[in-house]
C-alpha cells in the first residue's frame, strides 16, 4: 500500500479516498452488515479437531488487496507460463518419462511420492489437459517482485470463497467498488463452464457435468455447494455414482443418467477403491477403468497430485527452458531439496533463515522454523533430516510485503498470501482477475493456511479502463436451456430430504407434546389428581420408545419437578427431542446445496439460538415453554418455506413424504397412548389432545364446547380437510406417490400406489361411532385401526427405500488372498 | 520345466450381489527364463465388460465387471508355461552394497530407473528403523549385495517361523518383526524392508511352485497355493530371486506370475462389491510338470 518513501502508491488513491469519505462509523456499520451476511448465508471453513467443530465462519477482512493494472500485466503470463510448464511436466511423468530417463527430473520426487498415481501412468486426458485447473501461492517481497510459496495442482481449492468475498465486499462497498473499475470475476467462471464442457469425451452440446465432493465433513464443503449452485453443476459424492459397463452413471430417482465430466474436489487416491486405495469409501468403484476408457473425463486428471510438492521449485527454471524453451518468469521462494546433497548442507548449514517442510505431506510433520528452534531441537531435526534427506525440503523464510488489514477499527499492517487461479481456456490459460487473500490471524503467526485460520480478503485487480457488469448470477440467455425435470435427482439426496421431513415433524411433534405438558404444570392450581397429565406423559414416551410406552403409566401424583425432570430426561434419551434435532442438522447439511438460503438460515437458528438445556435444574418451566414456544416457530416457518417456496419437484415430494408418514404415525401413536384406553375424566383429554394436534380451534368452531369422543375422533382421523388429520396425511402420501418416478416394471400400478389407495379407501370408509365406543374402558376398534395404520406405514416405508432410494448402499471390498496361507 | 497351472478363486455370497467390479493379476507373465504358451481366463458369471491391459510394472491385469445379479463368482486361469533354470551370480564378486545404493541416488540414478522405482516404502512396505538394524547385520562395510540379500534370507529363514495363523493380509511388518512369525508375503515383505532401509533395490515376486513333490525332495512351504518371494537388483548382472519361506534361490520350480512394490500390486484378485452379505473363499492352485 505504502511505497517504500511512506507515500501511498497512486493506485489506493481512489479507494482511499473513497474510504475517508465513508467514515469510520459508516465502515463499521457496513461491516457488520457483512458478518450478518456471511453468518447468514452459512459460509464457513470447517476444521479438523476445532472445538467448535463444523461450521467456523468464514473470517472475511473488509479492506480488499488492490493490485494495480500495471501489477497484474506482468504477473498474469508469468503465471499462464507456470501453469503450461506444470501440464508438461504431468504431461511427461504420465507418458514417456523422458525427463526421468535424461536425469532432469529426479526419480525420487515422482517413486516416492504418494500422488504419483501408477494405475494412472498412460491414461491420457482430453486435449492432453491434465491441468484444467491450477492454483499458486503468491507473496510479494519488500522489493516488489512476485513469487510462489507453494503450487496446488490435485483439486485447487478456494476459487469459491474468492467469489463470496467478492458477493459480500461488493454490496458492503458498492460506491467505491463502483468507482475503482475492479475486474469482475464471473467471466472467469464462465469460461470455466465453457472449458470443461469442451473436455467432455461425449455430448459435448450439453454434458453433464458433476462436482463430486468428499462430503459436508470436508473443511471446504460449503465451497463445493455453492460452486456447485454457481457453475449449475450437480453436486455428487461418491456413492452417488457408479460404474456399468466402463462408463460412470449418476443414481437418481429416475433411473442410471450418464455422467461425462468429474469436476473433483476429493483427493485422486481416494476416488476408486479398487485400483486407488482401496480403504477409501468416498469414491467410485471402477472409475479409473472408465476413464481409460475414455468413457469419462475428470478435471483435474487423476493423479495430477505429483507435482504439487515444494521441492519443485528447483527443477521449474531448468524444466522451463528444456519443456517450453523459455526462461522461467514467475521465481519461486528460494527453495532447497535436501535429496540433493549440496542443497541438504546449505540448508543444514543455514538452519535459521530456513523453514523445514515434508517434501510430501505428511500428517505428522508440520513445517518448522529453524529460528524457533532450540539447540538440542536442531540437533535432532538435523539428524532427522539427514537420515532421510529425500523427504524434506527447506525454503528460505522470506521477509513478505505486508498489506493494510483492519484489526479492532485500527487499520495494521499485516503479512499476506494471495492464492490466485488459472483455468485451462480454449488451447491456453487464463488468470483469475482477482483471487482469495489470505492473512494470518496475529501479526506474529507466520503460517498460512485456512486449516489453520487465517483470515482471507477479497483481491481487486484494477483496470485503466472501465469494465463491464458481467455477472453469472442472473444470467439468461444460456446456450441450451436444460430440459430436465425431477428425475435427475440423486437417490442419496432423495434419500435425506425424505429423513429431513421425517425429523422435523418428528420434532415438531414432540415439542408440541411437550408445550401440552409444561404448560399444563404452569396452569394448574395444585398437585392434586390430574387425569390429562399422565396421558400426555405416556404420548410423549411412545414418540421415542414406542409400542413399550403403552403398558406404562406415570406415577399418580407427579410435583411440578418431577414432570420437569421426566420431560427433560425423555428429551436427553436416545431417539429423544435432543436428538432429533441434531439429526434435523446433519441431514440439512447434507444437503445445504438443495435448500433454499432463507431454510438454510432457519434451521440454523433453530441451532444457534435454541440452546438445549442440559438437565431439569438448568431450567424453570416458563424457561422451557419458552424455548419450546420458539422452536415450535421454527418449524412452523420451515413447514412454510417448503410449502411456498419450494417448487413442486421431486425433492419437495420426498421431503413432504417423509413429514406425511412421520405426521400419519404420530397420530396413530397419540391415539393409542392417550385415546384407546378410556380416562375417569375424559373431556379434558380429548382437549389435550386437540391441542397438541393443533385442532383445538377447528373442533371449537364447529361444536363449542361440547367435547365428545366421536367427533374429536372424527376431526384427527377422517376429516380430509384438516392437515392434521390422518386422512389427510394418506390422501397426500398417495397422490405423492402417483407422481413418482414410474418403474417399468409396473405399468399399472405400482406396489406402493396399490397401498396408499388401499389406505385411503380404508380410511374413508371408517365407521367413526365404532371406533369411540367405550368398551369396558378400552376402545378396541380405534386400537386395531391404529396398528392397522401403524403397520401399513412401515411397509409403504420400506417400499420406498427399496424401489428409490435403495442404491444409496455401499460397496464393500472383497476379501483378498494370494499370501501363501490359504 | 514346464507346468501346467491351474488356479481356480471361487466366492460364495449369502445375500445376492447387483453388481461387482473386479481386478485379476493372475496371468503368469513372460520374462527372461520363462515363458508362458497358453493361457485361458473363465469367469463365472459371464462379466458384461471385460478390459485387459498391462500394469505399470507389465504385468497382465484383466479388469471385469458383472452386472448381473449373482451369489457365486468364480474365476479359474489355466495356462502352460516353461520355465528356464537360473544360474546366480558367484555372490562373491557382486558389487559392494553401498556401491548399489549409492548408485540408486543422485545423478546415476536416471540410468537405473526400473530399479529405483524399488527403492523407496510402498503401501505395505514402510520405513522402520528397527528393520535397518536387523539388516545392518547381514550388510557390514562393503559386503558384496548378494552375499548381503543371502545372508539376510537365511536368518529371515532361521528367526521368523512359519505359523499361517499369527498373522492376515493386514498386519504390518513392525509387528511381524515382533511376533517372529508370518507366511510367505510377510517374509517378503519383511525382507523388502530390510533391503529397502539400506537403500537397496528389492521387488516383490507373486507366482507359484510346483505342486507333485518329486521323489526324494521335500516339499517346498507354499505349495498348492500362490506363493511370493523378493528380487534382488544387482547392477550389471540384473535381477536376483530369494525365497525367504524356503531359504532358497528360486530357480526352475518357482513359477512368476507378477511383480511390483509389494502386495498391494499383484494381488490376484481385487473387488468391490454391492450387497453381498456375507461371503466365503475358496481357492484351489495345482501346479503339475509335463513334459
Amino acid at each position: 500500500m505504502l511505497a517504500p518513501d511512506g507515500s501511498l502508491r497512486p493506485h489506493w488513491h481512489t479507494f482511499v479516498s473513497k474510504l475517508d469519505n465513508l467514515g469510520q462509523a459508516e465502515l463499521t456499520r457496513r461491516w457488520e452488515q457483512a458478518r450478518q451476511l456471511i453468518h447468514e448465508n452459512g459460509v464457513t471453513y470447517n476444521v479438523y479437531g476445532d472445538p467448535r467443530g463444523m461450521d467456523r465462519p468464514w473470517d472475511l477482512d473488509s479492506l480488499p488487496l488492490l493490485i494495480s493494472a500495471e501489477d497484474w500485466k506482468a504477473l498474469e503470463p508469468a503465471l499462464i507460463q507456470r501453469m503450461h510448464l506444470l501440464n508438461a511436466l504431468l504431461k511427461d511423468l504420465y507418458g514417456a518419462q523422458m525427463l526421468l530417463r535424461a536425469g532432469a527430473f529426479p526419480a525420487e520426487l515422482v517413486f516416492a511420492n504418494q500422488g504419483f498415481l501408477r494405475p494412472c501412468h498412460g491414461i491420457r486426458p482430453p486435449k492432453d489437459l491434465y491441468l484444467s485447473l491450477y492454483s499458486a501461492d503468491l507473496t510479494r517481497l519488500p522489493g516488489g517482485q512476485w513469487s510462489v510459496i507453494a503450487d496446488r495442482t490435485q483439486a485447487p481449492s478456494g476459487a469459491g470463497y474468492a467469489l463470496e468475498n467478492r458477493i459480500v465486499l461488493s454490496r458492503v462497498l458498492p460506491e467505491i467498488f463502483g468507482t475503482c473499475q475492479v475486474h469482475r470475476l464471473a467471466h472467469f467462471f464462465q469460461k470455466m463452464r465453457q472449458s470443461l464442457a469442451a473436455m467432455a469425451p461425449h455430448n459435448r452440446d450439453n454434458p453433464r457435468i458433476v462436482l463430486l465432493t468428499p462430503g459436508p465433513y470436508n473443511e471446504t464443503y460449503f465451497e463445493h455447494a455453492y460452486l456447485a449452485r454457481y457453475l449449475n453443476y450437480i453436486l455428487v459424492e461418491g456413492g452417488d455414482l457408479t460404474v456399468r459397463d466402463q462408463c460412470v452413471y449418476l443414481k437418481t430417482l429416475g433411473g442410471l443418467q450418464r455422467v461425462d465430466l468429474i469436476l473433483r474436489r476429493l483427493d485422486a487416491d481416494y476416488c476408486d477403491p479398487l485400483e486407488l486405495r482401496s480403504e477409501s469409501t468416498l469414491g467410485v468403484p471402477g472409475l479409473v477403468q472408465a476413464v481409460r476408457a475414455g468413457n469419462v473425463a475428470v478435471a483435474n486428471a487423476l493423479g495430477s497430485g505429483v507435482v504439487e510438492t515444494p521441492a519443485i521449485n528447483c527443477f521449474l527454471p531448468q524444466l522451463c527452458r528444456t519443456l517450453l524453451n523459455e526462461d522461467l518468469k514467475l521465481p519461486s521462494v528460494p527453495t532447497f531439496w535436501c535429496g540433493q546433497k549440496s542443497s541438504l548442507q546449505h540448508a543444514l548449514a543455514n538452519l535459521d533463515k530456513m523453514v523445514i517442510k515434508p517434501v510430501f505431506p505428511m500428517r505428522e510433520f508440520e513445517p518448522v522454523f529453524g529460528a524457533r528452534l532450540t539447540e538440542a531441537e536442531r540437533e535432532e531435526l538435523s539428524a532427522r533430516v539427514r537420515a532421510r534427506p529425500h523427504l524434506y525440503v527447506a525454503q528460505e523464510q522470506v521477509a513478505l510485503a505486508s498489506v493494510p488489514a483492519l484489526d479492532g477499527g485500527q487499520m495494521q499492517p499485516r503479512q499476506a498470501v494471495l492464492r490466485s487461479y488459472l483455468l485451462a481456456h480454449d488451447g491456453s490459460y487464463t488468470v483469475m482477475p482477482g483471487g482469495l487473500t489470505q492473512i494470518p490471524s496475529s501479526s506474529n503467526n507466520l503460517i498460512f493456511s485456512l486449516q489453520r485460520g487465517s483470515g482471507s480478503k477479497d483481491t481487486w485487480v484494477l483496470s485503466n479502463a472501465p469494465v463491464s457488469n458481467f455477472s453469472l448470477l442472473h444470467q439468461d440467455g444460456r446456450a441450451i436451456e436444460l430440459s430436465r425435470g425431477g428425475s435427475d435427482l440423486p437417490s442419496r439426496v432423495a434419500d435425506n430430504l425424505f429423513w429431513l421431513g421425517r425429523y422435523v415433524e418428528r420434532a415438531e411433534c414432540a415439542v408440541r407434546l411437550m408445550r401440552g405438558v409444561i404448560a399444563r404444570l404452569s396452569e394448574r392450581s395444585d398437585a392434586g389428581e390430574d387425569h390429562v397429565l399422565p396421558e400426555l406423559l405416556r404420548a410423549l414416551r411412545y414418540l421415542r420408545a414406542g409400542q413399550h410406552a403403552l403398558a406404562w403409566d406415570p406415577e399418580p401424583e407427579l410435583s411440578g419437578g418431577d414432570v420437569l425432570k421426566f420431560v427433560m430426561d425423555e428429551s436427553r434419551s436416545s431417539g429423544g427431542l435432543y436428538d432429533t434435532l441434531r439429526c434435523v442438522q446433519d441431514v440439512a447439511r447434507m444437503v445445504r446445496d438443495r435448500l433454499s438460503n432463507d431454510t438454510w438460515r432457519v434451521l440454523r437458528g433453530l441451532d444457534e439460538e435454541v440452546a438445549w438445556p442440559a438437565a431439569e435444574d438448568t431450567v424453570t418451566a416458563s424457561e422451557l415453554l419458552d424455548i419450546l414456544n420458539r422452536i415450535v416457530i421454527a418449524l412452523a416457518s420451515f413447514g412454510g418455506l417448503a410449502s411456498e417456496s419450494m417448487t413442486r419437484s421431486q425433492l419437495w415430494r420426498f421431503l413432504d413424504i417423509g413429514r406425511r408418514l412421520e405426521r400419519a404415525n404420530n397420530m396413530t401413536g397419540l391415539l393409542r397412548s392417550a385415546l384407546v384406553r378410556v380416562a375417569k375424566d375424559e373431556p379434558p383429554v380429548l382437549e389435550a389432545v386437540l391441542e397438541v394436534s393443533d385442532s383445538l380451534m377447528t373442533y371449537r368452531r364447529r361444536y363449542l364446547s361440547s367435547l365428545q369422543p366421536a367427533p374429536v375422533l372424527d376431526l384427527l382421523i377422517a376429516d380430509e380437510t384438516n392437515p392434521r388429520s390422518l386422512a389427510f396425511q394418506l390422501v397426500a402420501l398417495d397422490e405423492h406417490v402417483t407422481h413418482l418416478p414410474k418403474d417399468r416394471a409396473y405399468p399399472s400400478l405400482s406396489p406402493e400406489q396399490r397401498l396408499t389407495m388401499a389406505l385411503c379407501a380404508n380410511v374413508r370408509l371408517l365407521e367413526i361411532d365404532a371406533l369411540a365406543r367405550d368398551d369396558q374402558g378400552v376402545r378396541e376398534r380405534l386400537d386395531e385401526t391404529a396398528v392397522r395404520v401403524e403397520k401399513d406405514m412401515v411397509a409403504l416405508n420400506e417400499m420406498i427405500t427399496r424401489g428409490y432410494l435403495s442404491h444409496v448402499l455401499p460397496s464393500r471390498q472383497l476379501a483378498s488372498y494370494g499370501r501363501g496361507a490359504e | 520345466m514346464r507346468y501346467r497351472i491351474r488356479h481356480s478363486t471361487c466366492y460364495v455370497y449369502t445375500e445376492p450381489v447387483s453388481l461387482c467390479h473386479n481386478e485379476v493379476c493372475l496371468r503368469p507373465r513372460n520374462a527372461a527364463r520363462q515363458k508362458c504358451h497358453q493361457i485361458e481366463l473363465d469367469v463365472s458369471p459371464p462379466p458384461d465388460t471385460m478390459a485387459r491391459r498391462a500394469d505399470y510394472f507389465g504385468n497382465q491385469i484383466e479388469f471385469f465387471t458383472v452386472q448381473e445379479r449373482h451369489k457365486r463368482l468364480e474365476v479359474t486361469c489355466q495356462s502352460e508355461v516353461t520355465v528356464e533354470p537360473f544360474a546366480p551370480p558367484m555372490a562373491s564378486l557382486t558389487p559392494p552394497w553401498e556401491d548399489v545404493a549409492e548408485t540408486m541416488r543422485g545423478n546415476d540414478a536416471c540410468r537405473h530407473l526400473e530399479a529405483v522405482q524399488f527403492v523407496y516404502e510402498s503401501t505395505y512396505v514402510r520405513y522402520h528403523e528397527q528393520l535397518a538394524q536387523y539388516a545392518l547385520q547381514s550388510f557390514p562395510a562393503r559386503r558384496p549385495v548378494i552375499e548381503g540379500a543371502l545372508d539376510l534370507m537365511h536368518r529371515i529363514f532361521k528367526d521368523f517361523k512359519y505359523d499361517t495363523r499369527a498373522t492376515n493380509v493386514m498386519t504390518p511388518i513392525a509387528e511381524v518383526f515382533d511376533l517372529r512369525r508370518g507366511v510367505c508375503q510377510d517374509f517378503a515383505h519383511l525382507m523388502l524392508g530390510c533391503l529397502r532401509s539400506l537403500g537397496l533395490p528389492a521387488r516383490y515376486v507373486s507366482g507359484y511352485l510346483q505342486t507333485t513333490p518329486v521323489a526324494d525332495q521335500e516339499r517346498l512351504i507354499g505349495a498348492d497355493a500362490s506363493h511370493a518371494w523378493v528380487s534382488v537388483y544387482c547392477p550389471s548382472f540384473g535381477w536376483v530371486d530369494f525365497d525367504p519361506t524356503n531359504d532358497t534361490i528360486p530357480s526352475d520350480k518357482h513359477i512368476l506370475v507378477a511383480w511390483g512394490r509389494d502386495y498391494a500390486d499383484v494381488s490376484p484378485i481385487k473387488g468391490v462389491i454391492l450387497g453381498g452379505g456375507q461371503h466365503s473363499l475358496k481357492v484351489a492352485v495345482s501346479v503339475t510338470p509335463i513334459n
